[in-house]
Formats: structure tokens, C-alpha cells, sequence
């Protein structure tokens, strides 16, 4: 084994994640997934923390900073969350349907030209963006109207 | 078998985040889409209407689920990522074990307070 | 013949020996109607620089060793038309997630191992008729088709070539070998899923895989990887919860038995005699 970073080394690393080829649209929506959750997580994390010590501080203090959060820079990143958590969510209800190996069809006997399973359902994976598409652009309206 | 039932426990909550979680956004975010179907929740994000919840055993066990829930998604989701970098096994019992003692941390803060509310 | 259009191939070269870090080469060549990428590749070591490294050997897809990646996506060189890419300029480099011998030849035999890991071959309880086969093992077209798809691999590696979590995770199996483990565990003669199995529960094994599809898109053969892989995480699913029949791997064919033919198997016209009898007149 040569050692990471050589030139023989050939790993593409983390960056392979993001870009590897000229593949279909599955592998970028994997990477998708991943900076989502990333981003889901450490989102929990500022908000479990943030929501605690607000309330530990009483209500004067809670309702202090419900105001600051309604300024429009708290909202584009509170719009950004929820628009993450619209596309993990439907991607990954496909996901849990796919990886228990449902929604992929049967064995087939690969004949030239190949079409692999994740190809034969494509529409089911374009029904699904357009699902996120529409549910962020309602999400949208909703925040534009002015809710918190 | 270990690692089948961790991650078929990530499929089983990532199906119950989607339950929990779309109920949780929904409330708290598109009161004013719920108003227009008729449906008055008052402002949810107001220090009477979150006292109000806390008080309720029904929100309260919600919220304590929908915590749990979300902490195992999460922190088991970030495991998975840590472990294809493809640290020593010895790096990965060390990640494993900080990533269950943050999980316990962070549930502990999550329901600290209504427990405290619950029981004061 | 006829027109011989001229395609550039800007190859990356590499030899870990001599020190210099790895950069591209320009090779200029005439191409004929169906010539493929390694006949480009013979072409330049046999006419401009006999000093390029790349593995071949059967010019036909079935050997898997000519495993590069052209203009960004991995192939089999001899596999691909040099028309059917529709470019002036082919860029060859070697397969990612491997380790560089030399120019365009990686080092594959972490795949090899990997593949070894999984027990590759059939596991039956009975040693005596492994040992000493005495007929074959019954096996119904159906059972065949269930598998038959996900056997036609030739190890040629693109599909860790194209796996993102082969691109980081070292220990990761791979798209092969996990879908190789599919293979034999779904085969209705083999009754050694459970033994397989540890292998690919690791912390590094079958659940390290997102679903990300690139190991089907890229396989030569057709055998798509990924969904092998998906219906071992739904075997080892309703194994882990209990569910499923139980399956018996299949017996070893019975012997022949003396039948009766619905018809009467006709008499030779030409009899052994008379055959035998014309023989010295002529």
C-alpha cells in the first residue's frame, strides 16, 4: 500500500464524493443528502442548545430574542433549514423504500444496450424532486407572506 | 447483525422524523397556511403558547420522542460519515463512544427543562 | 479502409521510479471506423512511444483487465468505440481508488481480496458430496434467474472506481464483492448466507453503501451492483426481524431412472447387417 497523498496513491478522497465523473443524477443526489444531513445536525445541535438557555432565561428574555429572530437574515437561514429538511426527507422516504430493495423491480437478464434498476425508475426519482420543488416553493410563499 | 440493526433503526426513525418532524414544522411554521384552512393555532412560537405545550402530557411525550428520534437520525447519520473516512478501528471506538456520550448530553439538555416544568 | 480521421489521446503517464509526478501525454492517431480505445492505446505503443504501460488481454469485454477512465467516466478500453464518444480528443487515465503501478495499470488486488473475503463459491453442510461430487445440485430456471444477472462480473474494478464511499473508506468491501455476496447467497443451491455474512456486517461493509448508483452506471457488463446490494440489505432486513421462509438449499439430482417413452423409439431403417453385408460387393 503507498502511502496517502502520494502521487501512486490514487484515492480520490472526500472529493470524490462531490465529483468523480460524468454520472447520472443518483451519485449528486447521495452528496446532496449528506450536506444536508450534516447541515440537519448541527442545526439540532444550535437549536436544542439555543431553545434551552432562551427558556432557562425566563420569559422577557425568550420573547426578546423571538423578535430578533425574526429579522430577514434569521429567516433566510430558517427558510434554508426547512428547505433542507423537505429534500432529505422525501429523498430519504425514497431511500428507505430502495435500500429494503422495493421500488427497484427483479433481476433481468442484462442485454446490451444495460439499464441498470435505478435507471428504469428515474421518473420515480424526477416525481420526487418535483415533489421537493413544489413543497419548497410553498414553504416559500408561506415565509414571504410573513409567517414566523 | 450489529450494524443490520443500527441502520435499519435509521430507516425505521427516518420514517418517524418525517411523522414527528412534519408535524413540528408544519405548527410551527406554516400557521399562517393552517389559518387559511381554517384551522386557528393562535402564534405558536410565543412564550404562553410554548408553556402551554410544555405543560401537556400529550406534546410533552411528543416532543420527548420526536428528541430521541432525531438524536439516534442524526448522530448515527454523522457515525456513518466519520466511518468512511476511514480512521484506525481504534479512532472509530473513540468516535463511537463520543458520539453516544453527545447524544446522551444533548438529550439530557433537550429535556431538561420540561422535566424541570414537570416537575415544579 | 478509407479516411483515416485524426484523434488526439492526451494519456496520463506515471512511472513511480523515475520521480516525476504523474502528467499528460499527447499522442496524435489515425482512427478507422470501429477501432476501440485500445486499439488507440495499441496503435501508440506499437508506432510512437513503446514505453506506455496499460493492461489488456482479451479485447473483448470478458476478461475485465482494461478497466480506464476515458473523457471522465470509467470504461472497459476495449469496450469503447472511439466514434461512440463523438470527440476529438480522448483523455485516458488510470482507474481511481486504486493505487498506480505504472501509467494506466493500478493495482487491483484489494479487490481481489476483498472479493476472496466474501467466500465466492458455493457452501453446503454436506462435506462428503463438496469433496466428491457424485451429480449435480438441482436448480430450476427461475432460481437461476434470480441471480443470473449479478454472475456475470469479470472484476475489472470500475465499479470502486466509481463508488463514492470507495473513494474515501479504504476497508469499504466495494460494490463487487458485496454484490458478489448477493450472488452466492441468493444462488437456491448454496446454503452459506449465514457464514458469509460477518464479512460483510463490518463496520465497513454492506451498510456503508448510500445508494448512490455509479458502480451500476458504470459496469460493463450489465451486472448492476447496486441493486445487488440493495437486495442483500433486504435479505439481512428479514433475516435480522425473523421474517421470510426459512430456505433448504436444493438437493443433488437423483439418478437416472429407466422411463417409458410415450412413443416407441423407431428401429434403424439401415440395419447393421445388411450394412455390412453390401460392403464386400463394392
Amino acid at each position: 500500500m503507498p502511502k496517502a497523498g502520494s502521487p501512486r496513491d490514487n484515492y480520490l478522497g472526500v472529493r470524490g464524493w462531490v465529483w468523480a465523473g460524468r454520472y447520472k443524477i443518483e451519485r449528486y443526489l447521495y452528496i446532496l443528502h449528506r450536506i444536508t444531513g450534516l447541515g440537519l445536525v448541527l442545526y439540532l445541535g444550535l437549536h436544542l442548545c439555543v431553545m434551552t438557555v432562551f427558556r432557562m432565561q425566563g420569559e422577557d428574555f425568550y420573547s426578546a430574542v423571538m423578535r430578533l429572530f425574526h429579522n430577514p437574515v434569521f429567516k433566510v437561514g430558517e427558510y434554508l433549514v426547512f428547505a433542507a429538511l423537505i429534500f432529505h426527507g422525501l429523498n430519504g422516504l425514497r431511500l428507505i423504500f430502495q435500500e429494503l430493495g422495493f421500488l427497484l423491480g427483479k433481476p433481468k437478464p442484462p442485454i446490451y444496450p444495460y439499464r441498470d434498476s435505478l435507471r428504469r425508475r428515474r421518473p420515480l426519482v424526477l416525481a420526487m424532486i418535483g415533489l421537493v420543488v413544489v413543497g419548497a416553493a410553498f414553504v416559500l410563499f408561506d415565509f414571504a407572506r410573513g409567517g414566523p | 447483525m450489529r450494524n443490520t440493526y443500527l441502520w435499519l433503526l435509521q430507516l425505521v426513525t427516518g420514517g418517524l422524523i418525517l411523522l414527528f418532524g412534519g408535524t413540528h414544522m408544519v405548527l410551527m411554521h406554516l400557521d399562517d397556511i393552517l389559518g387559511f384552512f381554517g384551522i386557528d393555532i393562535g402564534e405558536p412560537t410565543t412564550w404562553a403558547s410554548m408553556m402551554d405545550r410544555a405543560g401537556r402530557g400529550f406534546w410533552l411525550a411528543f416532543y420527548i420522542i420526536f428528541l430521541a428520534l432525531v438524536l439516534y437520525h442524526g448522530l448515527n447519520g454523522l457515525r456513518g460519515i466519520i466511518l468512511e473516512l476511514t480512521p484506525s478501528p481504534r479512532m472509530e471506538r473513540l468516535v463511537t463512544g463520543l458520539i453516544l456520550a453527545l447524544g446522551i448530553i444533548a438529550f439530557g439538555l433537550g429535556i431538561y427543562v420540561p422535566a424541570q416544568l414537570f416537575a415544579g | 479502409m478509407g479516411e483515416a480521421k485524426k484523434i488526439k489521446f492526451r494519456i496520463q503517464r506515471y512511472n513511480p521510479e523515475n520521480g516525476v509526478a504523474p502528467y499528460m501525454d499527447e499522442f496524435v492517431i489515425p482512427v478507422t471506423r470501429g477501432m476501440t480505445v485500445l486499439d488507440g492505446l495499441f496503435y501508440i505503443k506499437e508506432n510512437l512511444d513503446n514505453s506506455l504501460a496499460f493492461r489488456s488481454s482479451c479485447r473483448m469485454a470478458i476478461c475485465g483487465s482494461c478497466a480506464v477512465v476515458i473523457n471522465s467516466f470509467p470504461h472497459l478500453a476495449c469496450h469503447t468505440q472511439i466514434a461512440e464518444l463523438r470527440v476529438s480528443t480522448l483523455e485516458l487515465k488510470p482507474v481511481p481508488n486504486y493505487a498506480i503501478i505504472k501509467d494506466l495499470v493500478v493495482d487491483l488486488s484489494p479487490l481481489f481480496q476483498k472479493h476472496r473475503a466474501i467466500k465466492p463459491y458455493l457452501i453446503r453442510s454436506e462435506r462428503e458430496e463438496m469433496d466428491a461430487p457424485s451429480a449435480e445440485f438441482l436448480q430450476t430456471p427461475q432460481e437461476l434467474e434470480a441471480y443470473l444477472q449479478f454472475s456475470y462480473c469479470v472484476k475489472c474494478g470500475l465499479c470502486l472506481a466509481a463508488c463514492p464511499t470507495a473513494a474515501s473508506d479504504r476497508l469499504f468491501l466495494g460494490p463487487q464483492a458485496i454484490a458478489q455476496c448477493y450472488r452466492y447467497s441468493s444462488d437456491s443451491r448454496d446454503d452459506g448466507a449465514e457464514e458469509r455474512f460477518p464479512a460483510v456486517d463490518g463496520d465497513h461493509g454492506l451498510w456503508r453503501c448510500h445508494l448512490a448508483g455509479a458502480c451500476s452506471e458504470a459496469c460493463p457488463k450489465g451486472v448492476d451492483p447496486a441493486f445487488a446490494i440493495q437486495l442483500l440489505k433486504r435479505l439481512r432486513v428479514s433475516r435480522a426481524l425473523g421474517l421470510g421462509r426459512g430456505r433448504r438449499p436444493t438437493p443433488v439430482a437423483p439418478p437416472p431412472t429407466a422411463m417409458q417413452p410415450k412413443l416407441p423409439v423407431p428401429e434403424f431403417t439401415v440395419k447393421p447387417e445388411t450394412a455390412l453385408r453390401r460392403e464386400p460387393e463394392g
